[in-house]
């Protein structure tokens, strides 16, 4: 998600192409080409410039419905409504081929969904496997402590710096309460699925949020080919 | 002997305004399939690919158009003096030609995914569309929260809208 402002002027995108299953959108005022994942103008007047990231989540609608009662949500579109994905869409999407070579002995097959967190060109990723059966994860990305929790739902995934005051907390999921609440071992406070401590010494404090994104391994790779992978247990 | 030089010059130029004709048309087809074969989705791409295509479709609509004239000013030439078959093979020379022009002008990934056409929103609470199984990409900007439903962002794959006063656009 991006801001469409570049340079103070709004840009209109259309979908241009594909570029190894991520797509192309060119913008209608310079005629530029855009790469999807990564914001960034690859061809035109305005190649180089990058866009500016929006911060947001993917959450199950529960859990967005929870947080947001107040939102709104897009509406289907009524003329090409019968033509969008059907529910089971992950599952199919997952059995899809994928075109760009696979490397002998690589540590993760192709489709295998990972959620990617990106901090200061350090980048790591996290099988979602790894963090439904560990939720949740602690770890440390470069100098920053690290925090990756799964949502009551199983699927809404957040990351945040799991520190206050530059003090790093360790964290451990409570049992027994019907949405995501969290506890940390430093000052025993409970916290909810958004990083704010809902009660105990730290109450009204807010973890930094860190943006993830859940992607594919072969699509997360080529865009950061240093990344780092987790393994269950590593820390 | 003069009248039979000047014949042979004669034939020898309509032979070239032919082999005109075929080059003309070939390049058409080249500046507005080679991209569409590039770019297409199910395969590998190389930056190489990207800005070939780039290159090509952005000076297509043009092109396919000096193409065009050039063709209609050949066959206006070459007209007199055709056989049928001749006149034949002309008149439908001109359809690929007419046919590149149209075709640099489409854009065949807003025609298979058709982009939206009125962005409407429905409270959170009213939205019945969206199962509890489904996915949204949540955003909040200056208080204001919008949801899009990854199952409708996966056919347009762009949305684009102002939340809490700035302008965005999200992908999928």
């Amino acid at each position: 998600m991006w801001e469409a402002t570049v340079n103070g002027h709004k840009l209109n995108f259309h979908l241009a192409g594909i570029n190894n299953q991520n797509f192309i959108m060119r913008d209608e005022e310079t005629g530029s080409w855009w790469q999807q994942v990564t914001g960034e103008a690859i061809q035109g007047p305005l190649k180089g410039a990058k866009l500016n990231p929006v911060f947001h989540d993917e959450l199950s609608f529960p859990v967005w419905k929870r947080e947001q009662p107040n939102g709104r949500v897009l509406k289907p579109d009524p003329r090409v409504a019968s033509k969008y994905e059907a529910a089971d869409w992950e599952e199919r999407y997952e059995k899809l081929r994928v075109v760009t070579p696979v490397e002998r002995g690589d540590k993760l097959p192709p489709r295998t969904l990972v959620i990617g967190v990106k901090i200061n060109g350090a980048a790591k990723a996290y099988p979602a496997a790894a963090l439904e059966k560990q939720s949740p994860i602690l770890d440390e990305l470069g100098v920053v402590p690290l925090l990756l929790v799964l949502g009551e739902d199983k699927k809404s995934v957040r990351a945040f710096e799991r520190s206050v005051d530059s003090r790093a907390l360790e964290f451990f999921a409570k049992t027994g309460s019907q949405t995501l609440q969290l506890v940390d071992a430093e000052t025993g406070s409970t916290w909810d699925f958004t990083g704010k401590a809902v009660s105990g010494q730290a109450a009204g404090q807010q973890l930094q949020r860190v943006a993830v994104l859940k992607d594919y391994w072969f699509d997360w790779k080529i865009y950061n080919p240093k990344t780092a992978v987790y393994t269950l247990g590593e820390r | 002997m003069e009248k039979t030089q000047t014949d042979n010059a004669g034939k020898r130029l309509r032979v070239f305004a032919w082999l005109g004709l075929l080059i003309i048309i070939a390049i058409a087809f080249a500046f507005v399939f080679i991209p569409a074969f590039l770019i297409m989705p199910f395969k590998a791409q190389t930056a190489q690919g990207v800005a070939l295509s780039y290159g090509l479709k952005s000076w297509s609509p043009v092109v396919t158009v000096i193409a065009a004239l050039l063709s209609i000013a050949l066959i206006v030439y070459l007209w007199r003096g055709a056989r049928w078959f001749g006149k034949t093979a002309m008149i439908l020379s001109l359809a690929p030609a007419f046919a590149f022009v149209w075709a640099a002008r489409q854009n065949i990934y807003e025609r298979m995914f058709n982009p939206l056409s009125n962005p409407a929103y429905a409270r959170a609470s009213e939205a019945d569309f969206v199962a509890d199984r489904d996915m949204v990409m949540s955003v909040v900007i200056n208080g204001e929260a919008a949801a899009y439903p990854i199952r409708q962002m996966g056919y347009h794959h762009i949305a684009q809208d102002t939340v809490g006063g700035v302008p965005i656009v999200a992908t999928y």
